[in-house]
């Protein structure tokens, strides 16, 4: 009798990703409770006070007593990164749990009671779509003045749009499912339906977007840093030091800027991972 | 034998090992399956769901899931498939073996016309030219019966309704000239009258074209109506091959009994003396208009509930039957609350439930009195909720002060009451059965004790043998409870046992409504004598009938939802066909 494996004879293909995901799962939680580690307690860990000019050389290299080096005039990359951890990985979160509350209340808002409340949602959100956020940013700080408030609460608008559009999507979606008209037929109040049912469906959505404009957040706060609309010199994050850099960088000194970029995509990576983690998890209970 | 074209030889098909226990090992699901088919034979593959036809037949094709494996052999015109090359396997595959799916809709691209869809293995695999392609797509349209090919080849998926769609599957299907044809559950999401013509469809076929033909069905009558020979599969084994012209005497094992019992059409449930009590509901002149958007864009109206009107008794049981688009669903919807009527009035213990019900309270209340069970349990359930969870709402909706002991007394309560263990409260939808996920639903409707249930095709998605318990099940609980049922169906033997009045349904008109035993035994309309033919049975021919304007509705339609209507040419324009013989 002749053995016939019609379909890849290698079997657990998809339990051996599993079992990758998982140790990445693993590397991901550790390094971003070690970031939160850093943004909390930053100050309070950091060897040499980060405003101090020349506790090491100028551009010093990488050394024992300063661990990521000088930057240009003397103080310890390392304390600084600390002190600025707060602020790089903190505003972002806001962004994201502001532009995500707003964004996914309005969407629900617009899917459950449909006609003209979605007609006038869909401009607000068409018009908002249409200002670049770091623009937005640029016009909040022009009207608040520099610092970090301004660019927070501007770029959360600016994301609410997309969240909104992917939320309003899935909430008609679901909205158009049977068990939803089975729950209307039973009584089941209307908050009941909205928040034990609608609102958990889409929190996989939520949350997996969620990650996503982390990302983009941080990322973007780090432009406005870097243009100089950020936060304010002496205080720094990650975005002002990579742009402070710049000049070190290109006299062959590249620690200023390099560590903190690093943070950076450390970070951003670290989250996108546990938000793919998070995500099947909340979608596994339905799937 | 030479001529065998199909032959599985002792097939065993493994699923892999699952996630959660990787050490248990791959787990058997079909077993030692021994199948032959000669050429221009038509075989029957019978069985609930989970029996492993379709694992078997997807293997011919080369559909199994990820981490499938097979033993034994498969042999197509005597071609070992695992002894194949690659590539010589692919061109066997694509060019002598077609398999037609359940689900034609999700088989299309809804962004790509039908002429895209039919024309591209002819462009891509046979290389022919485009035009000669286009060519060859409208002569096989218009082989499968489709009127107006050529304008069919520009409309796209959306635009066709589910009968159609199947036939342009299985003109594409032929593109490629396959002698064998697999066709699984092909009729299953149609309505009888679809299912007949389609099936007069594949008949044709066979006699022009000498197709092999394996045909999965779980509907033992219609197998036995359109093939040569069934095997009937149980728990991944054949149980039995019988002769179709032949199998109701030459049937042994007791699961094909079972099985043909189920198919029989049941007795009439005896008639309960019609006492004058009040009806419980009184649907009168009822007309329900749906604005939808013509191909051209358009708003044009669409009535797909006109002057529709019948009395329900309470405890009696009213059956609503009719082919897709023939408004029963959306007059269920109505009752319900689910839709607002255009005119005539639905009253229920004499109040007046025209309006959907605004706002919880008003709700609230017409819960307690009706409820509704859906067609397809696993989307009317919530897919997070835990069976428990889920009947607990449902209590909680009525008895707001209960405490969690009485909550749970109770919900134990209605699971006993449907049969279901109650171990299985702590599962979700996604892990029972659909027969189990159907009795939730029905314990879900029983929770608030209405007086009306009323049943949206709900035992339409279920095997045979699962059918006929739930229909048992709420014959029972009928009885028991004294609960009213208005069951919404396009199947008659559904109908036939479990009602005693039976309204039936065409293009939003009632076309004939009596006792159940003088409108199927002595039907007076045309159209319900149309109903009962197309029922498969012993001797049963399919025809092929003109086609009809039939537009299915989306199952849901709130005033955001643009409808398009599945076929709206005006029925003239259609070629008439004359039937075969």
């Amino acid at each position: 009798m002749s053995v016939a494996q019609l379909a890849g004879g290698r079997v657990p293909r998809v339990a051996r990703r599993a079992a990758q995901r998982e140790w990445l799962f693993i590397v991901a939680a550790v390094v971003l409770l070690g970031i939160v580690v850093m943004a909390l307690f930053g100050p309070l860990l950091a060897p040499y006070d980060p405003d101090q000019l020349f506790v090491g050389p100028s551009n010093g290299a990488v050394s024992a007593s300063h661990i990521m080096g000088t930057d240009d005039l003397g103080r310890d990359i390392f304390s600084r990164v600390l002190s600025g951890a707060a602020a790089s990985v903190f505003a972002p979160v806001v962004v994201v749990v502001l532009s995500g509350v707003l964004g996914a209340t309005l969407a629900v808002v617009a899917a459950w009671f449909g006609g003209w409340v979605d007609g006038v949602s869909n401009r607000i959100i068409d018009v908002i779509f249409a200002i670049p956020g770091l623009v937005l940013a640029i016009l909040a700080v022009a009207m608040f003045g520099k610092g970090l408030v301004a660019p927070v609460l501007a770029l959360s608008i600016a994301y609410l749009p997309i969240v909104s559009r992917l939320v309003r999507g899935g909430a008609r979606a679901e909205l158009g499912k049977p068990y939803m008209a089975a729950l209307r037929i039973q009584g089941v109040s209307s908050g009941a339906i909205a928040f034990r049912h609608l609102v958990p469906a889409l929190l996989p959505m939520i949350i997996a977007q969620s990650t996503i404009g982390f990302g983009y957040a941080m990322l973007d706060l780090a432009a406005i840093s870097f243009l100089g609309l950020g936060a304010q010199p002496p205080a720094s994050d990650w975005g002002v030091m990579i742009s402070a850099g710049q000049a070190s960088l290109l006299t062959g000194a590249p620690e200023q800027s390099v560590f903190p970029a690093l943070l950076v995509v450390v970070t951003v990576l670290a989250v996108n991972i546990l938000g793919a983690r998070v995500t099947a998890w909340a979608e596994g209970k339905d799937s | 034998m030479s001529d065998l074209v199909l032959e599985l030889d002792h097939l065993s098909i493994a699923a892999p090992a699952p996630l959660a226990a990787p050490g248990a090992g791959p787990r058997t699901i079909v077993h030692d399956v021994t199948l032959q088919v000669s050429a221009g034979e038509s075989v029957g593959l019978v069985g609930e769901s989970g029996s492993g036809k379709t694992l078997s037949v997807r293997s011919v094709a080369g559909l199994l899931p990820a981490g499938f494996t097979t033993t034994g052999a498969i042999r197509v015109e005597g071609h070992d498939l695992a002894q194949l090359p690659k590539a010589e396997l692919r061109r066997l595959r694509a060019t002598r073996i077609g398999m037609v799916f359940q689900t034609p809709r999700a088989h299309l691209n809804p962004l790509r016309t039908i002429g895209d869809f039919m024309t591209e293995a002819l462009i891509a695999v046979a290389k022919e030219r485009p035009d000669a392609a286009r060519r060859r797509a409208v002569d096989l349209l218009a082989e499968v019966g489709i009127p107006d090919p050529e304008r069919r080849m520009r409309q796209r998926p959306a635009e066709l309704s589910g009968g159609l769609l199947q036939r342009v599957m299985i003109a594409a299907t032929l593109a490629m000239d396959p002698p064998i044809l697999l066709a699984d559950e092909i009729t299953t999401a149609l309505d009888v009258t679809t299912q007949e013509e389609v099936m007069a469809v594949i008949a044709d076929l066979r006699k022009h074209r000498d197709l092999t033909l394996l045909f999965i069905t779980h509907d033992l009558a219609l197998a036995g109506a359109v093939c040569d020979r069934v095997a009937v599969m149980q728990h991944g084994r054949v149980v039995e091959t019988l002769n179709a012209a032949t199998m109701r005497q030459d049937a042994t094992d007791p699961y094909t009994k079972r099985l043909l019992s189920a198919s029989l059409p049941g007795e009439v449930s005896a008639e309960r003396p019609t006492d004058a009590a009040d009806p419980v509901l009184v649907v009168q002149s009822l007309r329900k208009v749906f604005s939808v958007l013509s191909p051209k864009g358009r708003r044009e109206e669409f009535v797909a509930v006109d002057d529709v009107g019948f009395r329900l008794e309470p405890g009696g049981s009213l059956g609503i039957v009719g082919e897709s688009g023939s408004g029963k669903s959306t007059t269920a919807r109505v009752i319900c609350g689910l839709e607002a009527a255009d005119a005539g009035t639905v009253l229920v213990k004499g109040e007046d439930w025209t309006k959907a019900a605004r706002g919880t309270k008003a709700r609230r209340h017409r819960a307690r009195i009706a409820q509704m069970v859906f067609q397809d349990p696993y989307q009317s359930l919530d897919r997070r909720q835990t069976v428990r969870e889920c009947l607990s709402e449902a209590v909680a909706v009525h008895r707001p002060r209960a405490s969690r002991v009485e909550l749970t007394a109770r919900v134990d309560e209605l699971l006993t009451a449907v049969t279901l263990d109650l171990d299985l409260a702590g599962q979700r939808p996604r892990s029972l059965s659909g027969g189990q996920r159907q009795r939730v639903a029905i314990a879900r409707a029983l929770a608030a004790d209405p007086e009306i249930l009323v049943l949206d095709e709900a035992v339409s998605a279920l095997d045979v043998t699962t059918q006929v318990e739930i229909l048992t099940l709420l014959d029972r609980i009928r009885r028991e409870t004294g609960v009213a049922l208005l069951m919404i169906s396009h199947d008659l033997t559904t109908v036939r046992r479990v009602c005693d009045q039976v309204v039936v349904m065409k293009s939003g008109r009632v076309i004939e409504q009596g006792p159940i035993a003088d409108v199927l035994d002595d039907p007076r309309a045309d159209y319900t004598r149309t109903l009962l033919d197309s029922i498969p049975r012993e001797g049963w021919v399919p025809r092929r009938r003109i086609p009809t304007r039939t537009a299915s509705l989306p199952a849901v339609a709130t005033r955001a939802t643009r409808i398009i209507p599945a076929e709206s040419v005006a029925p003239e324009s259609i070629p008439r066909r004359g039937e075969k013989t």
